[in-house]
């Protein structure tokens, strides 16, 4: 209580602080006018008076003493300073400018990077979800084991959802969801959307319903019920133009009528699952056929769920993990099924975290060799001021008040390198978010908020007691007496070069880090570019045609679609090879089970697991697969002929050991078609280059009664420009049939280069960030050297005078830089063999130790900081013997 | 070294400021409002020039009390007409002076219970 009545009285001093210095003076004055009058009227003479009764004060010290002590108590004493300091460290600054340029600059560069990568993984990583108590959510994922890869994640079994909701206490809502492509007709040009079935418990785990109409009731889900839809926001703004209206009527989803009972209010957007880049743009019920409740190897929704309150994740995952081992005792069929349960935000950031915590990490090093930079020329400068500070000393200066000023002196600059970094930092971002792959996720959402900005703060901050505690504890170990010595030059010299040089050493220490991690991104860039796909995608152009099966019910009203597409498409100009499937190679694809004959022992552990993928007998010389063995698939293998297939050699080696593969025959189940296999084709890398090499099988997309995977992509070889085709290939489709939406038209050169896209962009700003780093040590590197030469002027001068050759002195002095710099490349390259393990996931075809990385970024460093070194050293030969010496 | 000796004299003025507060209270609570010197003359007076008072140290510690609200300063005009600032007590001061003193007479009184044998000894 008092001590605030102290701080107001203070402000309110400080505030009207003219008259109160004033007040404090006269008070004094009459105080000594009373005791002369005193000693006056004792009979002593006016001017002894006075004195006596300046001496009782103690003297015109103790006048001054006492002023000082009432100014200390009065007003914001400490403030004043503060100001006093702020002001005269500006000054100081102004009276330099190259050096406040470069160190702003230097600290803007490291701040800059900071904010932008700050907004990077502000916006995709600490993003929560746009629902209520977004940690509440969880996901919840099947996981098969297999002796080759381990546990792979997979989609959850409709069948088991049902137990999961009914046998499980820790959630208060659970949603499944299965992913739809849909055509959205009869409103401009045909669409085709992300429209997701949702189970009953979506909205409730969501903890938002539409904000017009109402969720979807039990009634929805009855089957053959009518069918109903709700939209989400951006969809009815964008289609629909925001119409109130469209509440209540039906719109044309594949071509059969929905009627629209709901819209999910505005920031809503519905559930993404890890890989998944975009929301859907509507939602249905899900109702399930008997025949997939029945089946528990049927995988294919994503589940959330929402947990009861209070309920903790490692409980729900407890629980899941009691109820799928008590299901994998009742339902044998379930057995190899494991349960995964993780927060929902976290998981869907799973896939970038590694990179962005290499990203801060990166950053926060550029900015440490920045600060390490502004640390050694704060340290020629505070030496500069020595002589200044231990006059000050002399004078009753304290040493915490020079400390102080000095602080503050690196505080003003850490400040105008903030304000300079944000600045930079904008754009920066700016620029990054326009370089960065579409695959980040909430790309939308990263820009400069409040957080960012605290953390830029904090950073500068960090930054400031880096660079600032250095100057500082120089000036605390100064002894004032020494200072004012002559002899004390050389003492606080060779203090400058040690302390300088240790600087340049970690500078050195922390860019070859940066290296490291650089040429371990490069490392895997060049092994995964090796890496031979197995076709050639250059030349391919590809689209899928999703038909609707309302409209194409049969699978030979599909080929019989794709037979006349495939017709028209090929007399295109500039077509050589045309075909289609169910999928191209980069577009997805799917892998079913089979059995190949003779079966012997229980058929559930008889099934083994390929690629399998119907397609055109033109599918092989369009992708440029070529024929190793037997035949390729032709246009006489269609139905009512012998069910053939083509294989991969990837199939021969890993299901047959080896043999050929020509003759055998196999079939999708007991009671499917036996299929021969005809002839064998060179291995792809289905999915790209990251991916390993599969089992193919390639059945021929006529003999539509072998497989039940739909038609949907058709694709060409090209001599000419992809651009052309990618619209002419819509045109003919329309041509055909005018409400097919055709997406996903590219060429799958370009497929690739988005698949890599991550990696390019995870690679280019390490080698962005080394590069910072390398040449920021280098400006460290040529400004020690150069001090070093300027310092040992008269030793140089003396060798020369001597006879020593320019050689020789280059030679010497450049390698007392060698050793600063070997030390530094080795320290580095020890916290580098430490750290790079944790990148290990970031890397490709590389382990974290990667000699050829490490030998790399070494001899890149040591040449190019030699390099700076001779360039400042040649200055030492041009020294004038004569004068030097003087 | 000078760190040091600065320390010490701080350390001195710190204890003496408690009782010179009370004293300064005690005097202005006794005489009415008082300026500066008379305060200054006063407590010589009173503690039979026991206190050499450095005069110097009196202003501070007014300023002290003047911002913890116990006393408030008016200029004024002194009995030989001289220009002075006088200081009174406030109600919030009177308050404090008498829980001050009570905790002042109570500490005393545990002293001198402690110091009773010691003289009884000598």
């Amino acid at each position: 209580m008092t001590r605030w009545r102290i701080l107001w009285a203070r402000v309110a001093e400080f505030v009207r602080s003219g008259p109160v210095d004033r007040d404090l003076r006269d008070e004094l004055d009459a105080h000594l006018d009373l005791a002369t009058d005193d000693y006056i009227r004792r009979g002593i003479p006016a001017s002894e008076a006075r004195r006596l009764a300046r001496r009782d004060f103690g003297g015109e010290s103790g006048l001054e003493h006492t002023r000082e002590a009432m100014r200390d108590r009065r007003g914001l004493r400490g403030l004043d300073t503060v100001l006093q300091d702020v002001r005269y460290a500006g000054r100081l600054l102004r009276k330099t400018p190259g050096f406040t340029i470069a160190a702003v600059a230097t600290l803007a560069l490291g701040l800059g990077a900071n904010v932008a990568i700050f907004s990077l993984v502000n916006g995709v990583l600490l993003r929560p979800l746009p629902y209520p108590q977004p940690d509440r959510l969880v996901t919840i994922w099947e996981s098969v084991s297999n002796p080759k890869d381990g546990p792979t994640r997979i989609a959850v079994a409709p069948a088991n959802f049902v137990d999961y909701v009914a046998r499980t206490r820790s959630f208060a809502a659970m949603a499944g969801v299965a992913r739809l492509g849909r055509n959205l007709a009869g409103v401009g040009t045909p669409e085709r959307l992300i429209g997701d079935e949702v189970t009953e418990g979506y909205f409730a785990t969501l903890g938002v319903a539409p904000f017009l109409g109402r969720s979807f009731v039990a009634d929805d889900y009855a089957e053959g019920a009518n069918q109903v839809v709700i939209l989400f926001q951006d969809l009815w703004q964008r289609r629909f133009g925001g119409d109130p209206a469209l509440v209540g009527r039906s719109i044309t989803l594949d071509d059969r009528p929905y009627r629209v009972v709901g819209i999910m209010p505005k920031g809503v957007t519905g559930l993404t699952f890890q890989d998944e880049m975009d929301p859907p743009g509507l939602v249905t019920p899900a109702v399930f056929p008997a025949d997939i409740l029945s089946n528990r190897q049927d995988h294919e929704i994503r589940v959330a769920a929402r947990l009861r309150p209070g309920v903790p994740v490692d409980a729900a995952r407890d629980e899941m993990a009691s109820l799928s081992a008590a299901m994998a005792a009742e339902f044998p069929g379930a057995k190899n099924t494991t349960t995964g349960l993780e927060a929902l935000g976290a998981d869907q950031a799973r896939e970038v975290r590694p990179l962005l915590v290499a990203l801060v990490a990166a950053v926060g090093l550029v900015l440490l060799v920045a600060a390490v930079n502004v640390a050694s020329l704060l340290v020629v400068r505070s030496n500069a001021r020595r002589r200044e500070i231990a006059v000050r000393f002399a004078m009753g200066a304290t040493r915490a008040r020079v400390m102080r000023e000095l602080m503050t002196q690196s505080v003003v600059l850490a400040i105008l390198g903030l304000g300079a970094g944000l600045v930079f930092g904008i754009w920066a971002k700016d620029l990054l978010v326009a370089l960065a792959p579409p695959s980040l996720p909430h790309l939308d959402a990263i820009r400069l908020d409040g957080r960012v900005l605290v953390a830029t703060s904090a950073a500068a901050a960090l930054t400031c007691l880096v660079f600032g505690s250095l100057p500082a504890w120089q000036v605390s170990r100064t002894r004032p007496v020494d200072a004012l010595r002559a002899s004390e030059r050389t003492v606080s010299a060779s203090w400058v070069r040690r302390s300088r040089s240790l600087l340049v050493t970690a500078e050195v220490a922390l860019s070859m880090l940066l290296l490291v991690g650089a040429g371990l991104m490069v490392r895997s860039l060049i092994e995964l570019n090796r890496r031979d796909l197995g076709f050639d995608p250059a030349p391919v152009v590809a689209a899928t045609v999703g038909l609707p099966p309302a409209r194409y019910r049969t699978p030979d009203a599909r080929l019989a679609f794709f037979e006349a597409l495939a017709t028209r498409v090929a007399s295109l100009p500039g077509v050589e090879k045309v075909a289609f499937a169910s999928r191209f190679p980069l577009r997805g694809g799917w892998t079913s089970g089979f059995l190949l004959e003779p079966v012997s022992g229980p058929i559930e552990e008889a099934f083994q697991q390929a690629g399998f993928q119907a397609v055109s007998p033109g599918y092989f010389a369009t992708l440029g697969i070529p024929l190793r063995a037997g035949r390729l698939l032709e246009a006489g293998d269609r139905e009512g002929n012998l069910p053939v297939a083509v294989v991969s050699e990837e199939f021969s080696r890993a299901i047959l050991g080896g043999a050929n593969p020509i003759g055998r025959t196999f079939s999708r189940g007991p009671s499917a078609p036996i299929i021969t296999i005809v002839g064998v084709v060179g291995d792809i890398r289905r999915g790209g280059r990251a991916t390993p090499v599969d089992a193919q099988v390639y059945l021929p997309a006529a003999q539509t009664s072998l497989y039940p995977a739909r038609l949907s992509e058709i694709a060409v070889r090209t001599n000419r420009d992809a651009g052309a085709l990618a619209s002419a290939i819509p045109a003919e489709v329309w041509a055909i049939d005018g409400g097919q939406p055709v997406t996903n038209v590219r060429s799958l050169a370009e497929t690739l280069e988005l698949g890599l896209a991550e990696r390019y962009f995870q690679t280019f700003l390490f080698l962005l960030f080394a590069g910072l780093a390398l040449a920021l040590a280098l400006v460290g590197v040529y400004g020690v050297m150069a001090y070093i030469v300027s310092q040992r002027a008269r030793e140089i001068g003396l060798r020369m005078a001597l006879g020593a050759d320019h050689g020789r002195i280059l030679r010497w002095v450049v390698g007392q830089m060698a050793w600063l710099v070997t030390a530094g490349t080795l320290s580095g390259l020890g916290a580098g063999l430490l750290l790079s393990r944790s990148i290990t996931q970031l890397l490709f075809g590389v382990t974290p130790s990667d000699p050829a990385s490490y030998v790399a970024a070494a001899a890149m460093l040591v040449a190019s900081a030699l390099a700076a070194s001779y360039l400042a050293a040649r200055r030492a030969i041009r020294i004038d013997p004569v004068s030097a010496l003087r | 070294m000078l760190d040091t000796n600065r320390m010490t004299d701080l350390d001195k003025t710190d204890v003496l400021q408690g009782t010179l507060a009370l004293m300064i209270l005690t005097t202005l609570d006794a005489m009415g409002p008082m300026h500066g010197y008379g305060l200054a003359r006063r407590i010589e007076q009173m503690s039979d020039h026991a206190i050499a008072l450095n005069q110097g140290t009196l202003y501070p510690a007014l300023v002290r009390l003047e911002q913890q609200g116990w006393i408030r300063g008016k200029w004024g005009t002194s009995d030989n007409n001289r220009r002075a600032k006088f200081y009174g007590l406030t109600s919030l001061g009177r308050r404090q002076l008498e829980s001050e003193a009570t905790r002042w007479l109570r500490i005393a009184g545990i002293v001198e219970r402690f110091l009773g044998p010691v003289r009884g000894r000598s």
